[in-house]
């Protein structure tokens, strides 16, 4: 290229291939799925949950766990194991939701590494740092994914018929997308709800709720739960991507990577989330191609920065977000 | 004092009995006892520190307490959660106005509403009609309490772009929402302007007269306690020093003794 001479340079080349923003929007489905969760808890309930890592990892390899180890149907895996999930938030809800607001985020964190830390040295059912993904039995190899990628086949053989070479990501791509849309649609319901409003006036003053007949306890266990339900979906589709389940795909930083994301779109909107993740991770893969004159370390590092950059000058110039209601922001203090 | 339909005579709506609350070696309550009738007005009124916003902790369930005996309506409540306190019909405001300043007028209204469908899921899902229904009534509801504090105008703004004293009135305005038998107001002329709380004055006054509701209130403005009061009840350093009529109470030795310090 010619502008191969200047100091920065961006190559667009990756902008217009398929297999990078299959990639991208797989990733940013992913994180739009886990941060409708984090809204709905942040948003509109007030609570500070900073344990969606911990959520998908309990939900991932409770799914990979029950296919592997108890030989259970794939299908039947992913219910069992949402509810396993969602159990999980119920047990880590029920004393840590009765403290006030930032020792309940301090018991998320906490709640997320705990697991990410025992998935790493349970070895004999996670598999620890080895990670989970297929089991050998003689000749006969069993995955986590067999029965997805199955139905995966059978969606490219049909997208073939119209379509010479589809791109193998696809399949995943839509069913992530119609979650997300799903999640979406039915959130926004729940929040005109006379349920959906409960949940704000918590968030607005929980001794006024509770003043005026409110259980704020069940509701907060209530939102937390649905927030699991969303990280166990969200701890699939990471599996099926990554065909592994693997401790370190569940570090905090995924969980602070979704509060970019709702920062990004903004408090209190769940269309803002998906936007919000979006436009993270098309910045966070396309800054992979700005070309510099150092190192790769460097340039790797640099992508991180310039993120940043843009979050906090988002902070800066429009703290409600993307979308968030600057009423909302101001008013809510 | 006359007492409403269907309440036996003498039988109060309320009766503190011995309540005590301790912070560490602190006795912020101590001992404090006193009696409400259905349909009356009493004030609890005490010099600063008295322990009177901590009795109203300890009694509508936001503070545990040590010891003692809170009934209502014939039955036990001392250390029930507090919103179901709140759901049997004694409700409170707070002295520190308490409005959701980041949802409408409107919506701080009809939250407060009891009996509603839609905060269940298993409603939301099978019975979305009687959902919508009993959301219209309370909308319908919501937006008569307003026209009655004049409040009906802001019912969309949100709550935050209020005044003060509108806050104030909007507190009120949405405990009547949850259909109190018995409202405990927390100095509810604090902090207003005084035409304002005139207005707030009569507002109590129709209420009692129209719906019959019970009223305790805390009050610092003694021309407010002693021309608007059935009975007062008066606390100090923890302790119900005395109770009575208000101007019985207003030449009480115990009580100069009290508001002056023992400077007698």
């Amino acid at each position: 290229m010619s502008v191969g001479a200047l100091p920065l340079a961006v190559t667009f080349e990756a902008f217009t291939d398929i297999g990078f923003w299959s990639g991208v929007l797989v990733v940013a489905g992913i994180y739009a799925v886990v941060t409708l969760g984090l809204q709905l808890n942040v948003g509109f309930t007030g609570i500070v949950n900073f344990g969606q890592a911990g959520f998908m990892a309990v939900g991932g390899y409770s799914m990979a766990i029950l296919v592997l180890e108890a030989g259970l149907s794939f299908w039947l895996a992913l219910p069992i194991a949402v509810l396993v999930t969602m159990g999980f938030g119920l047990l880590i809800g029920l004393p840590s939701l009765r403290l006030r607001g930032d020792y309940f985020a301090i018991v998320t964190l906490a709640m997320a590494e705990v697991v990410r830390l025992v998935a790493q040295n349970a070895r004999d059912l996670t598999g620890g740092n080895k990670g989970l993904y297929c089991e050998f039995e003689g000749v006969n190899q069993t995955c986590f994914d067999d029965a997805w990628r199955s139905v995966s086949d059978s969606m490219l053989g049909f997208f073939e018929s119209f379509w010479s070479d589809p791109e193998p990501l696809l399949p995943l791509l839509i069913v992530i997308w119609v979650t997300v849309v799903l999640g979406v649609v039915a959130l926004t319901y729940l929040q005109g709800t006379p349920w959906g409003r409960v949940l704000r006036a918590v968030r607005e003053d929980e001794d006024a709720t509770r003043a005026l007949g409110k259980n704020t306890l069940l509701y907060k266990l209530q939102s937390l739960m649905i927030s699991a339900l969303l990280g166990a979906l969200a701890g699939f589709f990471l599996a099926l991507f990554l065909a592994t389940i693997h401790p370190d795909d569940y570090e905090p930083i995924v969980t602070f990577f979704a509060f970019g994301v709702l920062i990004l779109g903004g408090l209190a909107n769940y269309k803002g989330v998906v936007v919000g993740a979006i436009l993270l991770w098309t910045l966070l893969e396309g800054t992979r191609f700005v070309e510099l004159p150092i190192s790769e370390e460097k340039t790797a590092a640099l992508r991180f920065a310039i993120v940043g950059a843009v979050l906090i000058g988002l902070m800066a110039f429009r703290p409600q977000g993307l979308f968030g209601k600057r009423e909302e922001m101001v008013l809510g203090d | 004092m006359t007492e409403p339909a269907g309440q036996a005579q003498g039988a109060p709506l309320l009766r503190v009995e011995g309540v005590v609350k301790r912070f560490g070696g602190i006795h912020a309550v101590d001992g404090a006892g006193f009696e409400v009738a259905a349909g009356s007005m009493t004030a609890l009124i005490g010099p600063n520190g008295a322990g009177k916003t901590t009795l109203f902790n300890a009694i509508t369930g936001f503070a545990r307490a040590d010891r003692g005996s809170v009934r209502f309506s014939g039955e036990e409540v001392l250390n029930l959660p507090a919103y179901a306190i709140a759901r049997r019909g004694m409700v409170r405001t707070f002295q520190i106005t308490k409005a959701l300043e980041a949802m409408p007028v409107i919506d701080n209204m009809m939250l407060a509403a009891p009996d509603q469908l839609g905060e269940r899921f298993r409603n939301l899902v099978f019975h979305p009609r009687a959902v919508r229904r009993r959301e219209r009534e309370v909308q319908a509801q919501a937006m008569e309490v307003l026209e009655f504090f004049h409040l009906a105008e802001h019912a969309d703004a949100y709550a935050g772009t209020l005044s003060g004293g509108q806050r104030k009135l909007l507190e009120l305005a949405r405990a009547l929402m949850t259909e109190p038998q018995l409202l405990l107001l927390d100095e509810p002329m604090a902090g207003i302007n005084p035409s304002l709380g005139r207005r707030l004055l009569e507002y109590l006054q129709r209420l009692r007269a129209e719906r019959g509701t019970t009223i305790l209130y805390v009050e610092h403005d003694m021309e407010v306690v002693m021309n608007h009061s059935d009975l007062v009840v008066v606390m100090a350093e923890g302790r119900t020093i005395a109770t009575g009529e208000p101007q019985a109470v207003r030449e009480d030795p115990a009580v100069i003794d009290a508001y002056l310090g023992g400077a007698a």
